[in-house]
């Protein structure tokens, strides 16, 4: 057996980020992957020990830039836990629309990026991308800002949703829905596509519960765990929406169950845009001096859009004793190696396309 | 003699040729002259022509500021590419890697000046002209091979492997497709095709699968999407070159119009019958605009296609490519020459 040693990344087209893989190559069929990170590390769990409590978001936020307010949202609901701060009505409901949005957005680049791994270059990327950029746009009217936001406060958003934001957000989901379905059916009808993905990278649901991976690529492998349903928070409990699970486990499914959870996820956030109460969704102004938190620990956990994350803080009055991230991203890392195992040389990216995986919370 | 407005005429090669040898000189560089112009605008408006279509198919507007609709675009690009050094990687096996591309590009243009494009405007009448130019095409993969491997980098290696996997499973059925197209028009001469094509119809039509297998195999051929297994952007980096410097590369990028070229008239000489046509407008144009609306297609298929796996590309082109061409060549011999 003739084995070449090759080198991808960290300067490789499709490498999300920057991660290097050594591949071993058996002619076309891979024999190793040992993926390489750190190459995005900014030790932002050692940076939040040094800083107040509420100068920490924006280094959370920049953990998983394509979806920064969800790590903003998990930060935040840390010290409100630490510090028994209840979030009101309007901003429960609110947090609820902006995080699934937030998911739509995320999924839209994962639609783009997995189709440019699969040698579709960028033209369901750009179609994603406008659409995405659409997402943006709405969150741009209700937080202030298009990338890093920085809108989570202490019980609350940094300001009320904009009078019409609910009217804007409806019609962009009415469009939304319709665009799901065109990808849906442009995409899946295609015999490359399918060719491509269906049967290839495929997790078993022993090995994806041995691995501990989460979020969709779990639910692509037919094990039902959604922190939203299996630990509600906010107001998850209040609508009907399905955690959809399938049970192939392989590229194909981690990409059908993106999509079935965009639809989800529009669907949530009608109908809590329809169910927003009256009121202010403000939280407390950032200020100098925080409120002493009484809880000394304190553990989140939640649904990001691309796996479970547990927050766990220490806290001491000012600033975090320790703040510890377990993030999605990393341990779904770690199924590359027995996904690709097998698989060829071109399937790899594939298959590293189809986990998602954002650099910047890998290497945190 | 009176200067006539068909340019065909100007460049009348059995004029010139049945002269001594000067006007035979004379003739063949008047000749390469005349196809290297239109060659060179062909080209290059489908290079930009691709650059816009794609924009559009993916909602930018493509190249916009430099000249009128960006036209001017790709010679800037050019003219960028030129002016940079010239770097060959010290890993390169120094001769073969500096030989091939610039080899590549020379065989392509000898193609082209081989082609007929009007009943004047031809280089020979060659009796086996049609056989010339596939045993040179047949030599371009080779020449891929050795440019990939030369350079001495891995992501080119695996693209040198792809090239020679990939030539079992579309190099047969172009060849098979060939071979009916020369026993319905009863010769290999492409002159002789055409004149056949006149006295029948299209042989687009009169072999329809030959002529959908014969488009597909001249995507694997020529490295289009959805067969760009050697240039693979998401796998291979650039494939064979991930290592060419900015010249080489340019080199590269005029190689890929070319092809394009090549193919597109390819198709429209043995397929939808060359430069005929209603007679208002020269049989040069004819040509174009039939070579012109094929490239289009090939841009289109690219816009939309989704790359193949190798091993896919070899089952696609043994189960269906060579049934197909065989099935072809069979009921063209039943149906139309027995």
């Amino acid at each position: 057996m003739n084995i070449t040693r090759i080198n991808v990344g960290p300067v490789h087209p499709s490498t999300h980020g920057v991660i290097r893989l050594v591949v071993d190559l058996d002619g076309d069929t891979i024999v190793n992957v040992e993926p390489h990170i750190g190459f995005l590390h900014r030790g932002v769990e050692k940076l939040a020990e040094t800083r107040m409590y509420m100068q920490i978001p924006p280094y959370t936020e920049k953990l998983d830039y394509v979806a920064p307010m969800s790590y903003d949202e998990a930060y935040v609901a840390t010290v409100e836990a630490a510090m028994g701060i209840e979030p009101s009505e309007p901003a429960k409901y609110a947090r609820t629309i902006l995080l699934e949005l937030q998911r739509i957005a995320s999924h839209l680049l994962f639609l783009g990026t997995l189709c440019n791994d699969i040698g579709q270059m960028f033209t369901v990327f750009m179609w994603a991308f406008k659409d995405r950029d659409m997402v943006l746009d709405l969150l741009q009217e209700a937080a202030g800002s298009r990338m890093f936001y920085v809108n989570m406060r202490l019980g609350g958003l940094n300001q009320d949703l904009p009078p019409s934001f609910a009217e804007h957000a409806l019609s962009l989901m009415d469009y939304m829905e319709k665009r799901v379905f065109e990808y849906e059916k442009y995409i899946e009808k295609n015999p490359i596509f399918n060719e491509r993905m269906k049967g290839v990278g495929v997790l078993s649901r022993d090995k994806a519960k041995e691995l501990g991976v989460t979020g969709p690529v779990l639910r692509a492998s037919g094990l039902n765990y959604d922190v939203r349903k299996a630990n509600p928070y906010y107001v998850y409990d209040k609508f009907h929406f399905n955690s959809k699970t399938l049970q192939d486990g392989d590229n194909y499914s981690r990409y059908k169950v993106r999509m079935l959870e965009m639809q989800e996820s529009i669907r949530i956030v009608k109908a809590a845009v329809r169910a927003m109460p009256e009121g202010s969704a403000k939280g407390m102004p950032v200020k100098l001096r925080s409120p002493v938190p009484p809880n000394r620990i304190s553990i989140v956990n939640r649904e990001l859009p691309r796996g479970e994350c547990l927050m766990y803080m220490v806290a001491d009055p000012q600033k975090p004793y320790r703040l510890s991230i377990r993030s999605p991203n990393f341990i779904n890392l770690a199924a590359i190696g027995s996904l690709a195992r097998g698989a060829r040389f071109a399937d790899l990216f594939a298959i590293l396309g189809s986990l998602d995986i954002i650099m910047g919370c890998v290497d945190r | 003699m009176a200067l006539q407005t068909d340019i065909g005429n100007i460049a009348n090669i059995p004029y010139w040729t049945g002269g001594d040898t000067l006007h035979q000189v004379i003739g063949i560089i008047i000749y390469i002259i005349i196809v290297s112009i239109i060659f060179s605008i062909f080209g290059y408006m489908v290079g930009w022509l691709e650059r816009k279509l794609i924009a559009r198919a993916q909602y930018r507007h493509g190249p916009t500021y430099v000249g009128m609709w960006g036209l001017l675009q790709n010679l800037a690009d050019l003219i960028k590419l030129l002016s940079k050094e010239d770097v060959i990687p010290e890993n390169a096996f120094r001769p073969l890697f500096a030989v091939s591309l610039p080899l590549l590009l020379a065989l392509s243009i000898f193609i082209v000046l081989l082609l007929p494009y009007s009943p004047t405007l031809q280089a020979t009448n060659l009796g086996f002209g049609l056989l010339i130019i596939f045993t040179i095409v047949s030599f371009l993969p080779l020449l891929l091979f050795t440019a990939g491997f030369s350079s001495g980098n891995k992501f080119a290696g695996i693209s040198a492997q792809r090239s020679i996997l990939v030539l079992l499973s579309y190099e047969l059925p172009v060849l098979i497709v060939v071979a009916s197209v020369a026993m319905l028009a009863g010769g290999y001469s492409l002159d002789g095709i055409i004149s056949s094509q006149a006295a029948h119809y299209y042989f687009g039509l009169l072999m329809p699968i030959g002529f959908v297998v014969f488009f597909i195999a001249l995507l694997a051929e020529f490295e289009r999407p959805p067969f760009d297994l050697r240039e693979a952007d998401s796998e291979l980096i650039a494939g064979w070159l991930t290592d060419v410097s900015a010249p080489y590369y340019a080199i590269a990028l005029f190689l890929d119009y070319a092809r394009m070229f090549l193919g597109s008239v390819l198709v429209s000489i043995l397929f939808l019958g060359g430069w005929l046509g209603p007679s208002f407008l020269p049989p040069l144009f004819w040509i174009l605009l039939k070579a012109f609306i094929v490239s289009v297609f090939v841009i289109v298929v690219r816009a939309t296609a989704f790359r193949m796996r190798v091993d896919r590309v070899l089952r696609f082109g043994w189960l269906w490519l060579i049934p197909l061409s065989l099935i072809n060549l069979v009921m063209t011999y039943i149906v139309f020459v027995r």
